[in-house]
């Protein structure tokens, strides 16, 4: 493997790449990396898994080139999973260096169900990871879907307009729309791209079997239809609650908004009817302002950040939905061939 | 006037006999009518003068038993004057204390608790004379230690005690002279007293107006003490005395003159009503021709009725069947005389008309109304059937007396017949008819029995027990009959045969006799009276079997919709007849028909009200002692009740038949068709315990056989049904029984094939047949009708005698996606909402007006996907949802434009702008899906429909032009909005 050079070139060229700010980027993914991945998402499929992702940051391609996994988290109390997990992750950083691996690292990876992964939470740990890694990136495993024959990984960063509006933690309309952003302006999908050392190259030829076609194309045949349609329909379903109960934040808000504006008026109109008095008897005047009275305290307007994650969330299910339908049609219309024949 | 007596004894002290003095009186006392008239009026004013205020107080001092006391009293008084006029303290003193104990017997005896006149005067004086002594200092000088001391505690002492006799002393000195002015008068009265047997004969009546009604009372506990002993003892002397009389004497003249008496003070107050009844039937027997007898028997039979004042107690029942029996005697009078003429339209005023004799020919005209007599006759009997206890003999007894009432309607009838009066026959009918249609054919058998009873020792036993009721009434006659060569008159004047029959003649079928009357009241009866007699036959057939014909009444003459504006007393027979049409319904096997006629009456769950057979305690309006009187009054007799526990039992035996497999069939959302709110109701209370016991009354019964039953358990379902105890009451226990239990294997099979024919690829007819226990016909029908009716989506195999069932149930994928096309509704409903708060301040008004439109459209989608059905459903959808947004919209911005014109001409264009480009848009789907389109026009036709109103309203109830017009600007916005978004979005 070529794992002594990689880090020289890598040092060199990162140092370059921290002067010159490359916007778009490619992710690139070591073949066992994502072998790795798979792995360990796959096995633990019912619960949701997370790994460290350790690589090299050079230029505009971030470069994965290992990973390994953190320990699943039990039903246990929730302090000690985490010091133990950070604990973990420290040691195996430590053990990878001792041994002379690649131990930068430049990311996270975790499985999902069904690409429900756009959460506060994701966010959050996203924003950890940026602090202390300028390019961090997020890989996204839905083992679910692999089972279509697709290869379901995607690696998402968030966008940098976003972050530094989510830093602020004000996600009011206002701002939102001076900053010009929409919900599909939170995250950034960079394009992923595997590649394989030219001795594992050679080897995967080696190995290849002379069957025309692979399990992955046997999966991408599967006509049952219906589980992945019900799973997406669920979770939009859930999606829709969820935004209505956004939907209610937000005229609830409204509706004590007017009716504060209604309070202002009639306050600001009795304010100056006194003052008109008062300027008759030649007293001084009260101020019109009176930022001592409750109903002219603001109203906290609602953060629009959770509806637009539930808005993104349902257009990732509309896209699936979308994309396995078409699939799914033409292997209906292909069966259909096939029957007549 | 008795009151006068005593007074004017009190004050001369002395005893008169008052006995011997009326029975002197009663030498003259009819004949000296004339003057005693005339003087007893100048009786009464002197009376009126002097006794007014005083009666009172006066009214009982002395009576035989008080008088030793009163005595007492007036000496002590006469002792207390002596021993004034010698100034006398000590013995004054003395006296005083005297007086006052005998004060306190004189009140114990005389039960008032005022004191008499006359130690009031004592005190009057005493205090006068306290107060001259007191002001003659000289004199209280002279007086004696012991003399002033005794003054001096008098002092204290009157004037302690006159505090409590303040208001009686004043009016002692306000009208003082009034006792020495009945001195001279006393005379006076005795003298009007011998004067007239009238004054002294009824005195109350006469003088009706000076009691006040708390004397009346007091009056009337006197009368059970002794007064009215002697007063009766008086009139029986005064009527043996008339006996003896000759009857030559009375003269029409007379018997005239006292009718108008008496009839004069009829409904006053004090008149009392038992006498007046006595006193007319004496004047009944007298009476000299037919006519006046008739006259006089016409007002006996008035003054009977009013015996009861009270309305919500019933007449005594003694007085009922004396009643009954004058108005049998008005109707043979009648009957004996053609030529005499009842009706109330002739004047009671003319003169003389009872003059005419018997001989006369040529009409008479007597006042007076049979047929009103026979209904308030009804009204009693029906009161008095209310207020007995109806598990007692007095019921029983009471039921008795109905055929002596049949009889009477019976002879009213024949009657107004002859007279051609048949408006009233109509009337008398229909009281025929409402005692007859609630009777089963057996009933009536018991009352024809009963009645042919009664009257076989008829001509003995009526005649004895009319002779015993009629108070002596035939006894007289007979004596009179026994005088033949005394001519008074005709003879035949006071015999009236008996001509009209007095017993009934009952058709050996009570549906014949209900034709018979039936048929004459829809004939000649007015509206209610047709309507009654309607549900009345109604009701009739129901009880007698005979379903179809009962209702095809009831829909022919569309009393459902009338009734509402009827009276309560009709509502009610309706109720009736409606429960026992489902009744009927029921036990002829027609579940539905029955549950159709029962349901209404257990919606409310006001049944006994509904069909006045008790009062409901409703908790939630309490009602006022008015209505509860008014409602007491509606109640029905205990004989003619309705079961109820049969008729809740058949109601929820029909709900429960009905609803099992209804509900088995809608298992998806229970809520979608409900065919019984109150079974449902009580099923989910049922569902609801925790632990259900045995089932002990009705419902509970049902409510194990509906669970059973939903479980498929037929057998479990059918023993509990026929467990319970209701059945006992039909007639045709085993046939109902056995229907029941072949319906619930029905409904079972029916269940069972609802909720579990899609677990099955296909059934076996046999099995079927063998689960529950049906013939194969039965199953083999069953089931083609469910395939029919596209309840069971499953066809039949026949080599196989099996059912093949084919999957039609919506998949998961199916139902999910439906579930997300709910939520999207309601997401794009709150949007549109949000978007109005937004763009117009009426945003929160227009909400409910836009979720009625989004909901008119959904069920447009809903429709047009169903028809669909196919992939392409899918964006015909979009389009009609555009469509239909754009139609509303339109709609609403023609209405909102004349509005919205002239104020912001602006706001107006755009909305108009964006009107026209939704239009494009949709005529192309318009195009696309022809049926969609017509069933969103439909819908867009019914909401616009529904809304214009609504928006009339909100347009005023905002009031403000400014808000008004916001309002509506901000909806039409909102509604373009909704019609753009869905093809913008697909």
């Amino acid at each position: 493997m070529t794992t002594t050079s990689t880090p020289m070139r890598s040092f060199a060229q990162a140092a370059s790449a921290e002067e010159i700010v490359v916007p778009s980027r490619v992710v690139q993914i070591d073949g066992l990396v994502a072998l790795k991945i798979i792995k360990h998402c796959k096995e633990c499929m019912p619960a949701l898994v997370t790994g460290q992702l350790l690589g090299l940051d050079i230029g505009s391609i971030l470069e994965v080139t290992n990973c390994f996994p953190f320990p699943s988290r039990g039903g246990e109390e929730e302090d000690e999973v985490e010091a133990d997990g950070a604990n973990y992750q420290l040691e195996m950083m430590r053990c990878l260096r001792e041994v002379n691996v690649d131990n930068n690292t430049v990311g996270w990876y975790q499985s999902t169900y069904m690409g429900s992964f756009q959460t506060v939470e994701l966010i959050e740990t996203f924003l950890n990871y940026q602090e202390n890694i300028k390019r961090c990136v997020c890989i996204i495993y839905d083992p679910l879907r692999s089972g279509q024959g697709v290869l379901a990984l995607k690696a998402l960063k968030l966008s940098d307009s976003f972050m530094e509006l989510y830093r602020t933690q004000v996600f009011i309309g206002e701002k939102l729309r001076e900053k010009n952003m929409t919900w599909k302006d939170i995250f950034e999908e960079i394009p992923v791209k595997i590649s394989n050392s030219v001795l594992v190259s050679a080897l995967m030829t080696e190995l290849e079997s002379d069957a025309p076609a692979s399990q992955c194309d046997f999966d991408r045949l599967v006509l049952s239809t219906n589980p992945f349609m019900e799973k997406n329909l669920e979770f939009l379903i859930e999606c829709m609650d969820d935004l209505s109960m956004e939907q209610q934040k937000f005229q609830y808000y409204y509706r004590n908004l007017s009716r504060q504006q209604v309070q202002q008026q009639s306050w600001l109109q009795k304010r100056r009817a006194e003052n008109a008095a008062r300027r008759l008897s030649g007293e001084e005047l009260l101020p019109e302002e009176d930022p001592s009275n409750p109903i002219f305290k603001t109203l906290p307007e609602p953060s629009r950040l959770d509806s637009y994650l539930i808005t993104n969330q349902i257009a990732n299910y509309c896209g699936q939905v979308n994309g396995f339908a078409g699939q799914s049609l033409s292997k209906m219309y292909l069966m259909d061939a096939f029957h007549q024949d | 006037m008795e009151s006068r007596f005593w007074t004017h004894q009190v004050s001369s002290d002395t005893e008169s006999d008052e006995d011997d003095h009326s029975e002197v009186e009663e030498e003259a006392p009819i004949g000296g009518e004339g003057g005693a008239g005339g003087a007893g009026s100048k009786y009464l004013t002197q009376a009126n003068l002097s006794d007014s205020d005083e009666s009172d107080e006066k009214q009982r001092v002395v009576r035989s038993a008080k008088d030793k006391r009163f005595e007492e009293m007036a000496s002590t008084t006469e002792q207390m004057k002596n021993q004034m006029k010698i100034n006398d303290w000590v013995q004054l003193q003395e006296s005083f204390d005297r007086l006052n104990k005998q004060l306190e017997k004189v009140i114990r005896v005389t039960e008032s608790d005022t004191a008499p006149r006359l130690y009031i005067k004592a005190l009057v004086i005493l205090e006068d004379f306290l107060t001259e002594a007191l002001a003659n200092k000289e004199a209280k000088k002279k007086m004696s230690s012991s003399n002033a001391k005794a003054l001096n505690y008098m002092k204290q002492k009157l004037k302690k005690n006159n505090k409590l006799y303040e208001v009686e002393i004043e009016k002692f000195r306000a009208n003082p002279e009034s006792e020495e002015d009945e001195e001279g008068e006393d005379d006076d009265d005795e003298d009007l007293d011998s004067g007239g047997d009238f004054s002294d004969e009824e005195p109350v009546t006469i003088a009706g107006g000076y009691s006040d009604s708390d004397e009346e009372g007091e009056e009337g506990e006197e009368d059970g003490e002794g007064g009215w002993e002697t007063k009766r003892s008086k009139k029986d002397s005064m009527m043996d005395k008339q006996f003896k009389r000759d009857p030559s004497e009375i003269s029409w003249d007379m018997v005239d003159k006292k009718l108008k008496e008496i009839i004069a003070a009829r409904g006053r107050k004090g008149t009392d009503r038992a006498e007046q009844v006595e006193q007319l039937s004496y004047l009944a027997r007298v009476a000299k021709t037919p006519a006046q007898k008739l006259e006089v028997m016409v007002h006996v039979v008035s003054a009977q009725f009013d015996v009861n004042p009270s309305l919500n107690t019933h007449m005594p029942i003694p007085v009922w069947k004396k009643c009954v029996q004058n108005v049998m005697i008005i109707l043979d009078i009648l009957a004996q005389y053609p030529n005499i003429i009842m009706d109330e339209t002739s004047d009671v005023e003319m003169e003389n008309e009872t003059q005419k004799g018997a001989d006369h020919d040529g009409p008479i005209h007597v006042w007076g109304n049979v047929v009103a007599f026979l209904e308030r006759v009804d009204d009693e009997l029906f009161k008095s059937l209310q207020c007995i206890d109806p598990h007692t003999k007095d019921y029983v007894e009471r039921l008795r007396d109905e055929p002596l009432f049949m009889v009477l309607a019976q002879n009213v009838q024949r009657y107004v017949e002859r007279s051609s009066d048949m408006k009233a026959a109509a009337r008398v009918a229909l009281r025929c008819v409402e005692h007859v249609y609630y009777k089963p054919q057996e009933v009536y058998e018991a009352m024809r029995k009963l009645a042919e009873i009664q009257a076989r020792p008829d001509a003995a036993a009526t005649e004895t027990e009319a002779a015993a009721d009629g108070d002596d009434d035939f006894e007289e006659e007979g004596k009179e009959v026994k005088l033949p060569g005394e001519v008074k008159g005709p003879p035949s004047f006071v015999v009236t045969p008996e001509i009209v029959p007095r017993r009934p003649s009952f058709p050996d079928l009570s549906r014949l006799l209900m034709d018979q009357l039936v048929s004459t009241i829809y004939k000649h009866g007015d509206e209610r009276t047709k309507a009654r007699a309607m549900l009345c036959d109604i009701y009739h057939h129901a009880i007698s079997e005979e379903f179809h014909t009962a209702r095809d009444l009831l829909l022919m003459s569309h009393l459902q919709d009338s009734v509402q504006h009827m009276d309560i007393s009709t509502q009610i027979l309706f109720n009736r007849a409606m429960a026992q049409l489902g009744l009927c319904a029921f036990r002829a096997s027609l579940i539905n028909e029955a549950h159709g006629c029962l349901s209404e009456l257990y919606a409310g769950g006001r049944v006994k009200e509904l069909l006045a057979q008790g009062v409901s305690q409703s908790r939630y309006h309490e009602k006022n002692p008015e209505q509860e009187k008014l409602e007491r009054r509606r109640q029905m007799p205990f004989h003619m009740h309705i079961n109820l526990e049969l008729l809740e039992a058949v109601h929820l035996i029909c709900a429960m038949l009905l609803e099992v497999p209804n509900m088995a069939a809608n298992a998806h959302d229970i809520k979608r068709k409900v065919i019984s709110k109150p079974f449902r109701r009580l099923l989910d209370i049922n569902e609801r315990q925790t632990f259900t016991g045995p089932p002990e009354n009705v419902r509970d019964h049902v409510m194990a056989a509906t669970r059973a039953l939903g479980k498929g358990a037929w057998q479990k379902a059918v023993e509990v049904i026929q467990g319970l105890d209701v059945w006992k009451l039909l007639t045709r226990r085993e046939f109902v029984l056995e229907m029941l239990k072949s319906k619930i294997q029905e409904e079972a099979l029916r269940t069972y094939l609802f909720t579990y024919s899609s677990f099955y690829d296909s059934l076996s007819l046999d099995q079927l047949i063998t689960m529950f226990e049906l013939p194969e016909a039965h199953v083999h029908s069953i089931v083609s009708k469910m395939m029919i009716a596209e309840e069971l989506h499953a066809s039949w195999d026949q080599p196989t005698r099996s059912i093949v069932t084919h999957d039609v149930e919506p998949s998961r994928l199916q139902a999910l996606a439906a579930q997300f096309a709910e939520k999207l509704t309601v997401l794009v409903e709150s949007n549109e909402r949000a978007f109005d708060a937004r763009t117009g301040g009426g945003g929160l008004e227009g909400m409910s007006m836009g979720k009625r439109n989004k909901e008119g459209q959904d069920y447009a989608n809903a429709a047009a996907g169903r028809r669909g059905g196919g992939d392409f459903s899918g964006g015909n959808r979009d389009r009609q949802g555009g469509y239909s947004g754009f139609n509303s919209g339109g709609g609403r911005s023609n209405y909102g434009g004349g509005r919205g014109g002239q104020n912001r001409g602006g706001r107006d264009n755009a909305g108009g702008s964006s009107y026209y480009r939704d239009q494009r848009s949709n005529q192309v789907g318009a195009r696309n899906s022809n049926v969609g389109y017509q069933s969103t026009r439909y819908q867009d036709a019914y909401s616009s429909v529904g809304r214009t109103p609504y928006q009339i309203g909100s347009a005023a109830s905002t009031g403000a032009n400014r808000g008004a017009q916001a309002d509506t600007s901000g909806r039409m916005v909102s509604l373009t909005h909704g019609g753009t978004r869905p093809s913008a979005r697909f």
